[in-house]
């Protein structure tokens, strides 16, 4: 079996082709239909991780918990939908759920647990299987959804509201104690009823109004 | 535990309404053949410290159920004592029609309560609803609150949402409530309506929903008129009518428990 920090650090890799390049994690839309500044953008984070990222953590753990039981994941993916009230937002997690997917098939190819997941899982969905494969632990597991959130918002910041790159780094370094009560919520979970229900009423408002924007540099 | 309940009745002549009352009175103001239109008054201040509502909502199979709150509720500065719930409980049946009208829910300052609303649908049935969560009155920021929804269409999950806005700094994040203190949501479940900026569930369901940071500018008094025109089945006008007679009967029932 690889390391397990090893096959983190590959999944926490932004160069992994898989698609995130695409996505802002919000940002974008609060950006243009809130009018977030930089100086947001640790409250931004914050908000978040107790919410929607909390509702992906979550969905993920149990998504690993029930693969390597063997068990159907179709109740996992109607928990995470029923927890994911935005269209916009199904819609980008499901793109880069796919792009998940055809790495997954490569890495594990003919592999069971793959096939039997829909062509446009949810990311947490896929991103549980992975880990399942891979040997990512649940903390890891919960540690890696935590840490590419704040760290796709921090690449989009340098792209909408340029400022010193550093900056993005210390954001994501100050976000590590959230992302760590994060893994105390989640790490345990096993049943899709479980799963963080934790709304973001702003994120999932302006995922609509940016949907319907024409000229937008990010997907989500 | 408040409990309202219709029914039609075995042998077709009407509806047969089950009303028990404690802290919120239910109040017939109409009946139809195939519905009711039922008042929720508060016997007393409401919510302090240790309160707990349970109100419990059963439609039967083809009925219609309107559900309206004459005022607003407050929960108080519970200074320092226990926490506080509202919880609502309703299932409808086979092609049953809810819609409840909430008036604002006011979270005082030091105030600290769970909200819960459980929604479970048979096939065909529809829900309409109306929540209006305003932290704090006027110049307060406003108490704790912690509002769950669960929806469940023949059994399987349709919303879950956990409006956590128990901690202010959290709730003021930009992610989650930004400056409002105020969120208006109109929740069809059963069903879906289109318009701008209307959250599409993965199942039959739409929410509309509106940040403000005063009650009185809420755009979403239209939606709720545009979808109620979609959950209204045909010919049951049930809660824009007032059959008098039957209806002033039951209301004569409303402080008891039983049928009328």
């Amino acid at each position: 079996m690889a390391s397990p920090d090893l096959v983190l650090a590959l999944l926490a890799d932004a160069r992994l082709p898989v698609g995130a390049h695409t996505q802002s994690a919000g940002l974008e839309p609060a950006v243009v239909h809130g009018g977030l500044t930089v100086a947001d953008v640790p409250a931004f984070l914050r908000g978040r991780i107790a919410t929607v990222v909390a509702v992906d953590a979550g969905t993920a753990v149990v998504a690993r918990h029930l693969s390597l039981a063997g068990a159907d994941l179709t109740a996992v993916e109607e928990a995470w939908a029923a927890r994911t009230p935005s269209q916009a937002l199904r819609q980008a997690s499901r793109t880069l759920g796919r792009g998940y997917l055809r790495l997954a098939q490569r890495l594990w190819p003919g592999e069971a647990r793959l096939a039997a997941l829909t062509r446009t899982p949810a990311r947490p969905v896929v991103l549980g299987v992975v880990a399942a494969l891979a040997g990512l632990d649940a903390a890891r597991l919960v540690r890696l959804c935590g840490h590419e959130d704040v760290a796709t918002v921090g690449a989009a910041v340098l792209k909408l509201l340029p400022g010193d790159p550093a900056d993005t780094v210390a954001w994501t370094l100050a976000a590590h104690p959230a992302i760590e009560a994060l893994v105390a919520r989640t790490a345990a979970l096993t049943s899709p009823q479980e799963i963080p229900a934790t709304a973001a009423p702003l994120v999932e408002l302006q995922s609509l109004q940016h949907a319907r924007t024409p000229r937008r540099l990010f997907h989500a | 535990m408040t409990r309202v309940g219709v029914a039609r009745r075995a042998d077709g002549s009407g509806v047969a309404l089950d009303l028990a009352t404690t802290a919120l009175l239910p109040r017939v103001l109409a009946t139809t053949p195939r519905g009711a239109r039922v008042a929720l008054v508060g016997a007393r201040a409401l919510l302090l410290a240790g309160d707990a509502v349970h109100v419990d909502v059963t439609v039967g199979a083809g009925c219609t159920l309107d559900v309206v709150e004459v005022a607003g509720t407050v929960a108080y500065d519970g200074r320092g004592g226990p926490p506080s719930s509202w919880t609502v409980r309703a299932r409808l049946g086979e092609d049953a029609r809810l819609l409840w009208h909430g008036e604002p829910f006011v979270v005082a300052g030091g105030a600290d309560v769970l909200r819960t609303l459980e929604v479970d649908l048979a096939p065909g049935a529809r829900a309409l609803l109306r929540e209006v969560l305003v932290l704090g009155r006027s110049g307060e920021r406003g108490g704790a609150l912690l509002n769950r929804t669960r929806a469940r269409r023949e059994g399987r999950a349709l919303l879950a949402e956990d409006l956590d806005l128990t901690d202010t700094g959290l709730r003021a994040s930009p992610a989650v409530l930004g400056p409002a203190r105020c969120l208006d949501t109109v929740t069809l479940l059963g069903a879906r309506a289109e318009g701008e900026d209307v959250l599409q569930l993965e199942g039959p369901g739409s929410q509309v929903r509106a940040l403000l940071t005063d009650a009185h500018t809420s755009p979403l008094g239209a939606v709720w008129a545009r979808w109620r025109t979609g959950v209204l089945p045909l010919g049951d006008r049930a809660g824009t009518t007032c059959t008098t007679t039957e209806g002033s009967r039951l209301a004569g029932a409303h402080a008891g428990t039983g049928r009328a």
